[in-house]
């Protein structure tokens, strides 16, 4: 009965299901176009990035006390994001059955529409089996054309896609030895060709006994934090202007401390775009090149993301006779000749730690330290000079964020490093790890100390200890001689000076403690707090506190302040010490400052 | 190097950056506070013996539809039904167009198995084809239904185009062949154009395209099922075989031409006009040139296939990964994109990466060729089919092509008269 | 139709293919017969924020959820509060949720609890990082099994720069931190925690 009914007509129900279908069209269009508004809207009120928000709450964290209205402010328009957000995803979900509601009576009526007003079936003039059957041919040459125009467009796609790209890539790969840093080296080893010959053939490798009398790393030579020259000028006042010789703006920011060899003294600073070296005159304070590094291969096109209180350029630079080398937050690691050559550069990626690359550069013999910590996998990676190719790595078991110190021991010299557990030894031609000894944890900032074989490494929350190295050449046995735990440095690296070994607190103590028996000698109460390291200089200690002031104590078992001087600007490097001179960075100024008798 | 400066107060003492490893001791609670348990909710939708049997349910109703009730408006009130349940309800997954992966995940991918239920949603459509013809097309197939209840005012297209057009169905299903093979991804999925309407939301591009090809549907009916879905490749091979299949006329059909223009599919064999029955010689003569040409038609396609292996391999993930990291070191690309900075911040070398990437490239080689190759086999095929003019006598739904929708019943003048008897 | 219920030789040949069909296939794709579930393993999460705006679903089915277990229940969340924030209350300028889905509770002097509301949670993982840069790592994210709707191909996880998601048997269907209980208590000695963490950087 159902089919009989199949092919009635009716002009009235026609009419109707028309009018329907016309309406529910609309209502559906209608609909349909709400619906695309609302998804824009959605995508606008993005509660997880509102820009506006967020720079008002960075706005607001930077304000030196609460500010009700602003908070108001943000929480207002927090609301409203949110609102807007919950309540155009309730839209959209009503609207979409809405619109399926719609284009379903759309649907239902057009079909009435059509079944009220079918067409009964017709016979055509031409059969229709007719056509179909020329259509044959039609057919078979149409496939054929698909398939020709399927290889025609697979052809083109192929002519079309940039094979080249991957044909350098191919080859680097195909050609380059299986070490993780191939790549790193194969980039290196062009620049290097690229660069002058006579640059590699200037490159010397200066002995210790020249390293001594300058200051080519941060905290001295070896950044065991003890001068060669004893004379640094002991009274003056920057603020005042006495005793400066000469004093000069800085560029851009960097909290690394300057290095120094011969008359050439050296820094860097960086921003989230450009990262320069400086070369200055010692004597005259001239800026006598700065040079902006290039993009290296690795070099990320965005700026890393950094502590503001770090900043971009936080590890010192080194300098080794002719050649000096910087390293800057992304990871980029870059040597110039001392006439401002480019000798090298590579990028050696960025660190996975959370604050960032910190470690100062070190380099002794034909060799370049870089402690690299990831919080995958900690490093000590050593660098030819000459070519910057990797000579070796070494495998840390946990990061720190202290630097290498090179001790000059009776078993010969080696590098130690402070990790988050352990003091480890390390030979710096090889790398071999020497030996290793566990007493430290927390989050190690402060370098070891060395003096008079024995080393000194502290941190806050775990406690400092004194390791002798014992044994032989072949087998050193470290071995901890004693332990303290009353006060600690947190950032301040220690310095020893043979019988004594100082150090500094972020609290603003200066303690001294005696390296044989360990018993506490003498505790002051000095600053509001102490970041910077101490530096013995002959027989006296000097630091800068945080609020601008340098100390300078008496080294011995009795305490004796010498002298309080005024910086009267903040300052985060460590000075260096030179004969007669210190060469001090502060945030905004470079000052050499010389002794008034001197 | 005082960076320290802000480190200091803002954490305590800690083993940073490992996960793993706690910060801060859980507290030592003095009050009578306990500790709550995770609320992890079981799985919504594991249960998918219930969902295979619906499938056998509606497959069978279905073939009762089609052949014992031979009922239009059945079929059409079972499309509703399946595009409600394994459409809107089920939200479209699982379903046996998509398992159509998973089984070839399970054959060609190592370790990758494929449960009964998966199974048998891939399975049993096939099986009820071998028997009885496309009855799943007809009114089970969340995605035929969608378009069947939309096709209201069919127009024929000229079957030439139509079975050019039919092409895009056996290239879709080599190219998600390939993208299972080599580990690119479900691209039937992916592409899925209705799955985004049964969810109400999805992407926006997969939404509009959804909606396109419904648009399309109502002029030009089932547009996915005829030009692109993959697994009608296989129920068309399966139905072709079948030992039953929907018949126009319940009893001898009368010649009468009624049913010609019926149906939008151009899924009705005609009978041979008797004046256009061609010289068999003549067909013969075209059929052997097409065999003897068909080796090297489909060494060519490989051939082609091959040359794209380059483009073809940009679908999988790990080498665009690989191509990206390229072009950014070699200075090609300025800026970097999410997955190129996750990668960077991995464990995982630039070497590794790339190596991965040209072991890839190498399988796409091998795929190309055999997607070509069988792109210019089914081309091959086709034209031997079409190479003679067959004779018939009576109106037959092409079997293959067919859907079993029963679009033709009301128009054949038998049909009442079987109701009335 | 009398011809359906009819079976000869051919039919009977043409069943059994079709068993063998089915059982070859059988046999290609293996019998493991449990179902499995997608879930995303937080070891691998780099907290990248896809998982909010690539899921089909809308909110997504990826939520936060905190374990308890291994939760500080600390006073300074910095799950729940902005860096540098002033208050540890709700408003927003202190509140780092960007849909206020984190509910704080005091339990005792000096902890707090810590919920999340899964009505509100986006699954944008603001919280998570935080917690993993500067805690106990006890926020994550987990596909929350009775919201997703286990795609064939998940959305996700296509998006997914580091290649967390995976199947998971349908049984076990959370992969859970293990947060190192029992292993790791940091370096302290015997001082307060809180006293040490006011000292922020604004």
């Amino acid at each position: 009965m159902l089919e009989k009914r199949e092919f009635e007509q009716s002009d009235f129900l026609y009419r109707l299901s028309l009018a329907v279908t016309v309406v529910s069209g609309f209502f559906s269009l209608i609909v349909f176009l709400l619906l695309v508004v609302n998804y824009m809207q959605i995508r606008a009120a993005d509660p997880v990035n509102n820009e506006m928000i967020t720079k008002m709450r960075q706005e607001y964290a930077a304000l030196p006390e609460e500010d009700p209205a602003l908070a108001q402010r943000i929480r207002d328009l927090d609301l409203l994001t949110r609102k807007a957000f919950f309540t155009t995803q309730t839209h959209l979900r009503v609207g979409a059955v809405m619109l399926l509601v719609g284009v379903s009576l759309f649907l239902i009526a057009f079909k009435y529409m059509m079944r009220w007003k079918r067409d009964l079936p017709k016979l055509a003039e031409t059969p229709t089996a007719e056509k179909e059957f020329l259509a044959f041919a039609q057919s078979r040459q149409l496939i054929a054309w698909g398939g020709v125009g399927l290889l025609g467009v697979g052809m083109m796609t192929a002519l079309l896609t940039e094979g080249a790209i991957y044909s350098t890539v191919d080859a680097r790969i195909l050609e380059a030895p299986p070490a993780a840093t191939s790549a790193q080296n194969a980039a290196t080893e062009a620049q290097a060709a690229a660069s002058p010959e006579g640059i590699a053939k200037a490159i010397e490798t200066p002995a210790w006994e020249a390293m001594e009398l300058n200051w080519p790393t941060f905290r001295g030579p070896g950044s065991t934090g003890v001068a060669h020259f004893t004379s640094a000028p002991t009274q003056w006042d920057l603020a005042a202007g006495t005793g400066v010789k000469w004093k000069t703006e800085t560029q851009l920011p960097g909290h690394n401390s300057p290095v120094v060899w011969e008359n050439r003294l050296y820094f860097s600073g960086a921003n989230e775009t450009t990262r320069e070296v400086y070369c200055y005159d010692t004597e005259s304070g001239e800026l006598v090149w700065k040079k902006t590094l290039d993009r290296f291969q690795g070099t990320p096109a965005e700026p890393p993301k950094v502590n503001e209180e770090a900043g971009f350029a936080a590890p010192s630079m080194a300098v080794h006779g002719k050649q000096v080398f910087a390293i800057f937050a992304n990871g980029d690691l870059a040597s110039y000749t001392a006439e401002g050559e480019f000798v090298w550069g590579l990028n050696i990626g960025l660190p996975d730690n959370h604050y960032g690359h910190a470690s100062s550069l070190l380099a002794y013999g034909n060799l370049l330290y870089v402690q690299r910590d990831d919080n995958s996998k900690a490093r000590l990676l050593a660098f030819d000079l000459a070519t910057g190719k990797e000579a070796w790595e070494a495998e840390r078991k946990t990061i720190s964020w202290a630097s290498p110190i090179l001790a000059r021991t009776s078993f010969g010299p080696q590098l130690i490093l402070n990790s988050e557990a352990t003091v480890d030894g390390y030979a710096p031609d090889t790398g071999k790890l020497l030996w290793s000894q566990e007493c430290l944890g927390g989050e190690v900032a402060p370098s070891p100390a060395y003096g008079n074989g024995v080393v000194f490494a502290a941190n806050e929350y775990a406690t400092a200890s004194l390791i002798k190295l014992n044994g032989t050449a072949e087998a050193i046995q470290p071995e901890i001689a004693w332990q303290y735990d009353s006060f600690l440095p947190e950032v301040s690296s220690p310095v020893l000076d043979g019988e004594r070994v100082y150090f500094a607190t972020s609290a603003g103590q200066l303690v001294a403690l005696d390296t044989k028996a360990g018993t506490e000698l003498w505790v002051e109460e000095l600053a509001e707090s102490f970041y910077s390291s101490p530096v013995l200089v002959g027989d006296k200690v000097f630091i800068l506190g945080t609020e601008g002031k340098m100390y300078i104590v008496q080294a011995g078992s009795d305490f004796a302040l010498l002298a309080t001087l005024n910086v009267g600007e903040g300052t985060f490097a460590t000075p260096a010490y030179l004969d007669g001179k210190i060469y001090l960075r502060s945030t905004g100024h470079l000052y050499c400052i010389e002794s008034s008798h001197g | 190097m005082l960076l320290w400066l802000f480190i200091g107060g803002v954490l305590l003492a800690s083993l940073p950056g490992n996960a793993a490893e706690m910060r801060f001791p859980p507290p030592d609670f003095q009050t009578e506070y306990r500790i709550p348990d995770l609320y992890t909710p079981a799985p919504a939708t594991t249960n998918g013996v219930f969902d295979a049997l619906m499938l056998f349910a509606a497959l069978c109703i279905t073939t009762w539809l089609v052949f014992r009730a031979r009922s239009r408006r059945g079929l059409f009130l079972m499309s509703i039904f399946s595009l409600a349940y394994f459409g809107f309800y089920r939200t479209g997954c699982i379903c046996p167009v998509g398992s159509t992966q998973n089984v070839l995940a399970g054959i060609f991918v190592p370790d990758v198995g494929v449960s009964i239920v998966v199974l048998s949603f891939f399975v049993m459509p096939l099986l009820f084809s071998l028997f009885f013809g496309r009855v799943f097309c007809a009114s089970v197939c969340p995605l035929g239904a969608i378009q069947e209840l939309v096709a209201i005012a069919p127009i024929r297209i000229s079957p030439a185009l139509d079975r050019t057009l039919g092409l895009g169905r056996y290239l879709y299903l080599g190219l998600a062949t390939v993208g299972v093979a080599t580990g690119a991804g479900f691209l039937i999925c992916r592409y899925d154009p209705f799955v985004g309407l049964y969810r109400l939301g999805h992407s926006y591009g997969m939404l509009l395209a959804g909606g396109v090809i419904l648009l399309l549907g109502v002029f030009i009916a089932r547009p996915y099922c005829r030009f692109l879905c993959p697994y009608g490749v296989l129920l068309g091979w399966m139905s072709r075989f079948s030992k039953w299949h929907l018949d126009i006329p319940p009893s001898p059909c009368v010649s009468c031409r009624l049913c010609e223009n019926s149906c939008p599919y151009n899924a009705i064999d005609m009978p041979t006009p008797a004046h256009l029955v061609e010289d068999p010689i003549k067909g013969k003569r075209r059929l052997r040139y097409i065999l003897f040409a068909s080796p090297l038609i489909i060494a060519m396609g490989a051939v082609g296939g091959y040359s794209i292996y380059e483009p073809l391999s940009r679908v999988h993930p790990t080498v665009a990964l690989s191509e990206r990291v390229a072009l950014e070191d070699l200075g090609r690309v300025q800026g970097d994109i999410l997955e190129s900075r996750t990668f960077r911040a991995s464990e995982k070398t630039v070497e590794t990466l790339h190596g991965e990437a040209l072991g890839l490239r190498d399988v796409f080689k091998k795929a190309g060729a055999w997607l070509g190759g069988f792109m210019a086999l089914i081309i091959c095929l086709k034209l031997i089919e079409l190479s003679t003019v067959p004779k018939r006598e009576v109106y037959t739904p092409h079997k293959e092509t067919c859907f079993s929708c029963g679009r033709c019943y009301p128009y054949c003048p038998v049909e009442p008269k079987r109701v009335a008897s | 139709m009398s011809e359906l219920t009819k079976l000869d030789r051919r039919d009977f040949m043409r069943g059994a293919a079709a068993v063998t069909f089915a059982g070859a296939a059988y046999a290609a794709v293996g019998d493991k017969t449990e179902g499995t579930v997608w879930q995303l393993d937080p070891n691998k999460c780099t907290q990248c924020g896809r998982c909010s705006t690539h899921c089909v679903l809308n909110p997504s089915a990826v939520k936060c959820m905190n374990q308890f277990n291994i939760c500080g229940y600390c006073d300074l969340c910095f799950g729940y509060l902005q860096p540098g924030s002033r208050g540890r209350d709700t408003g927003a300028e202190n509140q780092l949720c960007p849909t206020a889905a984190i509910k704080r509770t005091y339990i005792e002097d000096p902890y707090y609890e810590y919920v999340i509301d899964e009505e509100r949670c986006i699954g944008c993982a603001k919280c998570v990082k935080a917690c993993l840069v500067f805690g106990n790592a006890s926020f994550y994210l987990q596909i929350r099994q009775d919201i997703c709707i286990n795609c064939n191909e998940c959305s996700i996880a296509k998006a997914c720069p580091s290649d967390s998601f995976s199947r998971v048997p349908a049984s076990t269907p959370y992969i859970y931190l293990t947060g190192g209980v029992e292993t790791t208590i940091p370096v302290r000695k015997g001082e307060e925690p809180q006293e040490k963490t006011v000292q922020h950087p604004a």
